[in-house]
């Protein structure tokens, strides 16, 4: 696998005769872009810090994966975690940081010890000053997001701020700040030495009704189908789940479609981080949703109106769909509630909270009014039992 | 830079934002967490506009050339539409119904919101302080006090806890207010759109003390409550409507109604006379005055380091509560047992003062300006029909010096113009001091007084007051007032506020005090004959012992 090769300090060295300039312009040839969802180009990122006047910079490397079926930044941790943080050591060094921070998730603090063992020793090899802090996130999905890592940092409520300004003037403590992903970090020092690195090739995240869960070095644009059967579906595929916040796409139909961003993004669904979660004739689309549902009910951070009480209502009615408690148009008033959810969140969290629900409602329509109509019969018969 | 609304076009300013820039332009936009003055939220997702294809909220968001803004659209409208749903789907559901009184409530009624589809689930205990009670049974998370309390308060005393749903205003660590650092002011009453934060209210116990016919119940107003209390009544802001407040207050039955203004001629005798002391002496500068009760809990929370600058003198009411026992009723044969005070305040945190034992309070009621707007209705009396009347002359003949306690600055001014004459012996000519009236956070400037500079300052604000009191060695005189603009601007006074009610209300007190004939305090005849018949001259062991007080240190938690 690309991302498990090993420079060794080597690209430190090549950026350090470049120059923090000729580096940045090096990544920027390369086409280094970021691996977080964004998909902004890095190399750009680390320029616009560099440009800014301030006494103090920042280098944040985000690893707060909380992203449902994401694994990748884990894998990378686990496995090349050298490299990681030489590409942190590049990252500081092409921005003029002398201070980073490792924003570990909160839920992988089996990995501290480990990681801070690799910082320590390639810091020692390198001889380097540059302070690198693991900063252990509280477990909150919101965290993710680039502004609310700083206010994490910083000490405050885990929320997202409003942008502009953005991060790469005003970030942390105020100061410009360059936060990148764990893959897009470990990704540069490959990038600068390596003249057949290819950007192309992600760490994709397949799990669910598979029989190979995991992870899957490959190159962007692959067919759907060729994907799932690297992967061995355990029967045939009804529906793709992109992470929890991309939305879902059936599986019929699409078998050939190419995995882009471009592509999925015309479906009505995000790519993020290459994830997939493989859902097969087995489950029902309404259980899945509710679970979703569950998932940002609890990681709202309360700051919206939509997200704050609009995930609570989501599920309720969810619930009450699965329940024959829910009224026919309920159906209607949750897909209103999820289009307003992700038009008028404040941050990423709310506005993708709702696509499983839209394309839910899109593509498998069917299954919501036939649980509500047979959980209504079933408690109808209850009822009926009861008296 | 030009804009198109809804296809016109419009010249905004690119340092606003479109919210700012649209209502500027006379263009209606429903909005609840943004507050003027601070910086937006961006929370309550009402100020949405569409702009290419996009809902944004237009309270964080700033215009560019050309832009292209729909704020009336089918989609911009449902989306406003769900959203104060959502907003109100926690609030109590009566309030909905029945009544509009809460800014969120008449939002609503102006976006045509007819049903909501979803109950509420929250329960909450109802947080019952001396001062302020806090019921998060309809709070509606629009982050507006929090704003309010760390930003212009910098008290830090609510804030949010827990996420999503289960997100609530809580004081410091789940405990109630009257276990925390809070400092009573009420601005975060003043700030909230549904009424979840209030007044302890007092109303029932002061009707039941006025049927009590034994009790001889006296009321006293303080100064600011006069240009205020007329918006209660459909009054536009600045109403002077002195007159018509005591008359109401007559009919609503108490025997005697009082001007604080009174006992604010006597703070400044005593203030200016402990000043004059303090300068014989070479200190403790800077001294800094007490009326306000909120900047004293502030003070003995988080700058107890000080108490000894602090002035002694108790706040205007309290002193006039302690007369009305003291003087008033000996010399009217009323036994000290049956006298009542209540005080008509624009300000919470008397209410707390009123508690403090140490104070061994002359007054037993604190109301609010709203409160007594109340009782006044609750009496059937038509407020604005009602004759001019005036204040009962025992304890109700005052000078413009105690008009002005009510603005910022006003305590500061009162006091120099008494402190010149006392240690000059000559006469002050001009008796205004423009350095020290406006809206702005610190004001300062200077006056020789016998020879010597004397410097001073007034802030208003606590944050702003924190900030002075970082120069504090600069001065020799400092007056502070802990809410915006002074007591004009006190978490008692009628809702909505807004800067330029403020600066109207400002405008009626500096108005009654050129009009007043007697403009210092020393000038005032019952003041002369208060100290010739009770308590002898300022700082005499009887005044020290009616109108002067003691501080503690407290917790900064």
């Amino acid at each position: 696998m690309q991302i498990l090769r090993k420079t060794s300090l080597k690209a430190l060295e090549v950026a350090k005769k470049l120059g923090p300039e000729a580096t940045i312009n090096l990544i920027k040839e390369k086409g280094l872009t970021g691996r977080g969802g964004a998909g902004f180009p890095a190399g750009l990122k680390w320029e616009m810090v560099r440009q800014v006047q301030a006494d103090e910079k920042y280098i944040i490397c985000n690893a707060d994966e909380g992203e449902p079926g994401t694994f990748k930044d884990r894998f990378i941790i686990e496995n090349n975690p050298e490299t990681l943080v030489e590409g942190i050591l590049i990252a500081a060094y092409a921005v003029g940081a002398k201070k980073a921070y490792i924003y570990l998730r909160g839920e992988y603090e089996c990995l501290k010890e480990s990681l801070q063992k690799a910082v320590n020793k390639v810091k020692r090899n390198s001889k380097s000053d540059l302070d690198i802090e693991i900063f252990l996130g509280a477990g909150a999905y919101v965290c993710g997001d680039e502004t609310a890592v700083i206010s994490s940092i910083e000490g405050l409520r885990g929320q997202p701020r409003s942008k502009p300004p953005f991060p790469t003037t005003n970030g942390l403590f105020g100061k410009p700040t360059a936060i990148n992903n764990v893959e897009t970090l470990a990704n540069a020092p490959l990038a600068i030495m390596f003249n057949d690195w290819n950007d192309n090739l992600r760490l994709h995240c397949i799990s669910g009704d598979v029989q190979r869960p995991g992870i899957y070095e490959l190159p962007m644009g692959m067919e759907l189908s060729v994907i799932l059967n690297l992967a061995c579906p355990k029967n045939p595929p009804k529906a793709v789940y992109f992470g929890c916040f991309g939305g879902c796409i059936p599986y019929e139909g699409h078998e050939s479609l190419r995995l882009t961003k471009e592509n999925i993004c015309g479906e009505g669904c995000l790519l993020g981080a290459c994830s997939m979660i493989v859902v097969d004739e087995t489950r029902n689309i309404v259980d899945i949703s509710t679970n979703i549902a569950k998932f940002y009910e609890f990681e709202s951070c309360g700051k919206c109106t939509p997200c704050r009480e609009g995930t609570m209502r989501v599920l309720a009615l969810l619930q009450n769909i699965s329940m024959g408690t829910a009224k026919m148009d309920d159906i209607e008033t949750l897909q209103e509630l999820a289009e307003v959810i992700r038009d008028t969140s404040f941050c990423g969290l709310g506005q993708t909270a709702t696509h499983h629900i839209i394309n839910g409602l899109e593509y498998f329509r069917n299954e919501f009014e036939e649980r509500l109509i047979s959980a209504k019969k079933k408690k109808g018969r209850k009822a009926k039992g009861k008296r | 830079m030009k804009a198109k609304v809804d296809g016109k076009d419009f010249e905004f300013d690119a340092g606003k934002s479109i919210l700012v820039n649209l209502e500027a332009n006379g263009i209606k936009v429903p909005h609840v967490c943004y507050q003027e003055g601070l910086e937006p939220e961006a929370r309550c997702r009402l100020c949405l506009v569409e702009i290419g294809g996009q809902l944004v909220a237009s309270c964080s968001t700033y215009p560019k050339e050309g832009m292209a803004i729909t704020t009336r659209s089918e989609r911009v409208n449902r989306a406003r539409l769900v959203n104060a749903e959502l907003l109100m789907s926690e609030h109590v559901r009566t309030c909905f119904i029945q009544n509009k009184e809460h800014e969120l409530c008449r939002i609503i009624e102006d976006l045509g919101l007819e049903k909501i589809r979803f109950d509420p689930t929250k329960k909450y205990k109802v947080d019952l302080g001396a001062s302020v009670v806090r019921d998060d049974n309809k709070c509606i998370n629009c982050g507006r006090c929090t704003a309010v309390c760390a930003k212009v308060q910098a008290t830090y005393a609510i804030d949010f806890a827990e996420r999503g749903h289960r997100e609530h205003v809580t004081p410091y660590s789940e405990h109630n207010l009257p276990e925390i650092a809070c400092t009573k002011c009420g601005q975060c009453i003043a700030a909230c759109p549904v009424g979840a934060i209030s007044e302890r209210e007092h109303m029932a116990e002061v009707i039941n003390v006025l049927k009590d016919k034994r009790k001889h119940v006296i009321v006293q107003t303080a100064p600011s409550i006069r240009a205020s209390i007329g918006e209660e009544f459909g009054m536009p802001p600045g109403s002077l409507v002195k007159g018509k407040m005591v008359a109401a207050l007559r009919r609503c039955g108490f025997d005697k109604v009082f001007d604080t203004n009174l006992g604010a001629d006597i703070t400044i005798m005593e203030e200016a006379s402990e000043f004059l002391e303090r300068a014989k002496k070479g200190g403790p500068f800077p001294m800094v005055t007490t009326c306000c009760p909120a900047w004293i809990k502030f003070m003995e929370h988080f700058h107890h380091e000080l108490i000894p600058n602090m002035s002694t003198c108790k706040s205007p009411h309290e002193m006039l509560g302690v007369l009305a026992r003291e003087y008033y009723a000996p010399n009217e044969g009323i036994k000290k047992k049956d006298v009542v005070v209540v005080s008509i305040m624009p300000c919470t945190a008397k209410k707390f003062e009123s508690t403090r034992p140490e104070l061994k309070s002359g007054v037993d009621y604190v109301l609010t300006t709203r409160e007594a707007a109340e009782l006044i209705k609750h009496f059937g009396i038509e407020f604005k029909s009602l004759p001019d009347e005036d204040f009962d002359p025992a304890l109700g003949i005052s000078t413009g010096a105690g008009a002005i306690f009510g603005a910022t600055g006003g305590v500061m001014e009162a006091a120099l113009r008494t402190a010149y004459e006392f240690g000059t012996g000559s006469t002050l000519t001009k008796i205004e001091f423009d350095q020290l009236r406006g809206m702005e956070g610190i004001k300062e400037g200077s006056i020789i007084i016998g020879g010597k500079e004397i410097r001073f300052a007034a802030a208003n604000g606590l944050r702003n007051a924190a900030r002075l009191l970082k120069n504090k060695n600069k001065y020799h005189f400092i007056e502070i007032m802990a809410c915006p603009g002074g007591c004009i601007g006190g978490g008692g006074q009628p809702l909505p506020v807004s800067r330029e009610i403020l600066q109207k209300r400002i405008s009626a007190i500096y108005d009654e005090d050129s009009k007043l004939p007697l403009r210092k305090s020393h000038e005032n005849p019952v003041v002369k004959k208060i100290y010739a018949e009770c308590l002898g001259k300022p700082l005499s062991k009887k005044a020290e012992e009616c109108l002067h007080t003691r501080y503690f240190k407290r917790e900064p938690f």
